[in-house]
C-alpha cells in the first residue's frame, strides 16, 4: 500500500470530501422532504394528486440514477438551463432518493393504526394538520430504519457524479488515479473516506431508532 | 340536535343501514343497542360523518351533513367522539392530547388550552397523570382521558362507540361513572354500548337495531320490561340471562 498518495493528494482526496459530504447533506435533507410530500400525495382521497405521486415514484425509481444525471447535466441545456455538475448532480440524486424515501415513509404512513386518523378528524382537525401533527410524527418512527438505508445509499451513489463532473471524491480519484497509474491504491483510500462519512450514519440511525423505540 | 329521515347506506351491494328515521334532541341520552354487525357503529359515524350516507336526509343542529357546502370541520367541532380503542395519540403526553385540538382546531392560547385541558383531567378523576404518556396508562385511565379530550372542545353532542369494550370488567365502572355525571349535566348523547346496566339506569330512550333497521325505539323500562319485537326480546334474553 503506497500512503504517499495519500500523503501527496490529501488535498485532492479533501476536496472531493467536502463536496462528497455537501452533495449528501443537501440531497438527504431535500429528498426527505419532497419524499415526505410524495408520499402524503400518494395516499390522500384526491385522486389526481395521487397520480402525479404515483407516476412520480414509479418513473424516478425505475430508470437508473446515472439517467437522471445525464438529463440534468447533458440534457437541460437544450431548455436553455445549464447546470455545473455538482447542481445537476445532487438534483439528481435528489430526485432518485425522494422516490425510495417516498415509498418508505407511505409504508410508515399505512402501518398508523386507523383509529388516529378517525380521532384527529372526528375533533375538527383538517387532513393536512392531521397529516402533519398526528399521521407522520408516528410514521418516521416507524421508517426510520429503511430510510437509514436509503441515506446509505445516498452518500454511495453520489460517486456516479463523477461521470457527470461531479468534484466528489470519486472524480477525485479517477483524476488521481490518471495523474499516478495507480488504481487499487487510490481508490482503497477513496473507500476508507466514504466510510469515514457512512459508518456514523449507519450508527446514528442505529442510535436513533433506540432512542425511539424507547420512548414508547 | 340531531334528525336522520330516511337514510340508507350501502357498502357496495350490502344494505347496512335501512330507512333510519330517528330524532335526537338537545339534551337526550340516547342508547343504540343491537347484535354485532347490525349497524349501529356505523349509524353512530354517520352523526359526524366518519362514514357518509347513500341517501336520505342527515342534519345535526340543522346543518346537512350529505351537502357538499358543509363544512365539515366546523360540524365536527361540536361533536365529539369516544372510541372502543380509545385512540389516544401514543407520541403525545395525555394534557398535549388533550390540548392539541383546542389549539389546533379552535385556535385556542396554549394557555387557556392547557387550563382547560387541566380542568377536564381533573373531572374525569386523574390530574395527577397529564404528564404521562397513554401507553403509561391503564385502559380505563385510557378512556377517561379520551372522554376528558373530547369534551375540552366544549362539546355540544358526545358520540359514544362501545367504551367499555375493550376494558378489563373492573375498569369499565370507572368509564361508566364518567359517562353518568356526564348525562346528569344535561350533556346530549349518543350511545353504542353492551352495558344493559347503563342503558337502563342513564338512558332516555333505546334504540334497538338489527340488520340495519331500527326495529324498536322506547324509555329504557318499557324496553327491558316488555319489548314488543321478538328480535329484541331474543337478544334481550340472550345477554340477561346468563
Amino acid at each position: 500500500m503506497d500512503f504517499s498518495i495519500l500523503v501527496d493528494y490529501f488535498d485532492m482526496y479533501w476536496d472531493g470530501f467536502v463536496v462528497t459530504l455537501k452533495i449528501s447533506l443537501i440531497a438527504l435533507i431535500a429528498s426527505f422532504i419532497i419524499g415526505a410530500i410524495v408520499a402524503v400525495m400518494r395516499i390522500t382521497p384526491f385522486a389526481p394528486l395521487r397520480w402525479i405521486g404515483t407516476a412520480y415514484v414509479e418513473f424516478f425509481r425505475n430508470i437508473p440514477l446515472l439517467i437522471i444525471a445525464f438529463f440534468f447535466y447533458f440534457g437541460t441545456p437544450a431548455l436553455g438551463l445549464e447546470f455545473s455538475g455538482f447542481t445537476a448532480g445532487t438534483i439528481a440524486l435528489t430526485i432518485y432518493t425522494s422516490a425510495f424515501i417516498g415509498e418508505a415513509i407511505r409504508s410508515g404512513i399505512l402501518a398508523v393504526p386507523k383509529g388516529q386518523m378517525e380521532a384527529a378528524r372526528s375533533s375538527g382537525l383538517n387532513y393536512i394538520q392531521t397529516m402533519r401533527i398526528i399521521i407522520l410524527p408516528q410514521a418516521i418512527k416507524i421508517v426510520i430504519p429503511p430510510i437509514g438505508n436509503q441515506f446509505i445509499n445516498l452518500v454511495k451513489n453520489s460517486s456516479i457524479l463523477a461521470l457527470i463532473a461531479g468534484t466528489e471524491l470519486m472524480y477525485q480519484a479517477d483524476l488521481i488515479s490518471a495523474k499516478t497509474y495507480v488504481v487499487f491504491d487510490v481508490y482503497i483510500f477513496v473507500a476508507v473516506f466514504y466510510l469515514i462519512i457512512t459508518i456514523p450514519l449507519s450508527l446514528g440511525v442505529g442510535y436513533l431508532e433506540k432512542r425511539l423505540a424507547n420512548s414508547n | 340536535m340531531i334528525s336522520f329521515g330516511h337514510v340508507n347506506k350501502y357498502y357496495g351491494d350490502f344494505h347496512v343501514l335501512k330507512d333510519i328515521d330517528l330524532t335526537i334532541k338537545t339534551g337526550e341520552v340516547v342508547v343504540i343497542i343491537g347484535p354485532s354487525g347490525s349497524g349501529k357503529s356505523t349509524l353512530l359515524r354517520c352523526i359526524n360523518r366518519l362514514e357518509t350516507i347513500t341517501d336520505g336526509s342527515l342534519t345535526v343542529k340543522d346543518v346537512h351533513l350529505n351537502d357538499k357546502k358543509t363544512d365539515i370541520n366546523k360540524v365536527r367541532r361540536k361533536i365529539g367522539m369516544v372510541f372502543q380503542h380509545f385512540n389516544l395519540y401514543p407520541h403525545k403526553t395525555v394534557l398535549e392530547n388533550i390540548m392539541l385540538a383546542p389549539i389546533n382546531a379552535l385556535g385556542i392560547s396554549k394557555e387557556e388550552a392547557k387550563k382547560t385541558a387541566e380542568f377536564y383531567l381533573d373531572k374525569v378523576g386523574i390530574p395527577d397523570k397529564a404528564t404521562s404518556f397513554p401507553s403509561q396508562l391503564s385502559g380505563g385511565q385510557q378512556q377517561r382521558v379520551a372522554i376528558a379530550r373530547g369534551l375540552a372542545m366544549k362539546p355540544e353532542i358526545m358520540l359514544f362507540d362501545e367504551p367499555t369494550s375493550a376494558l378489563d370488567p373492573e375498569m369499565v365502572g370507572e368509564v361508566l361513572d364518567v359517562m353518568k355525571a356526564l348525562a346528569e349535566e344535561g350533556m346530549t348523547m349518543v350511545v353504542v354500548t353492551h352495558e344493559m346496566g347503563f342503558a337502563k339506569e342513564v338512558g332516555d330512550r333505546i334504540v334497538f337495531i338489527d340488520q340495519g333497521k331500527i326495529l324498536e325505539e322506547a324509555a329504557p323500562v318499557e324496553f327491558f320490561e316488555n319489548p314488543k319485537e321478538e328480535r329484541a326480546q331474543v337478544f334481550l334474553s340472550r345477554i340477561l340471562n346468563h
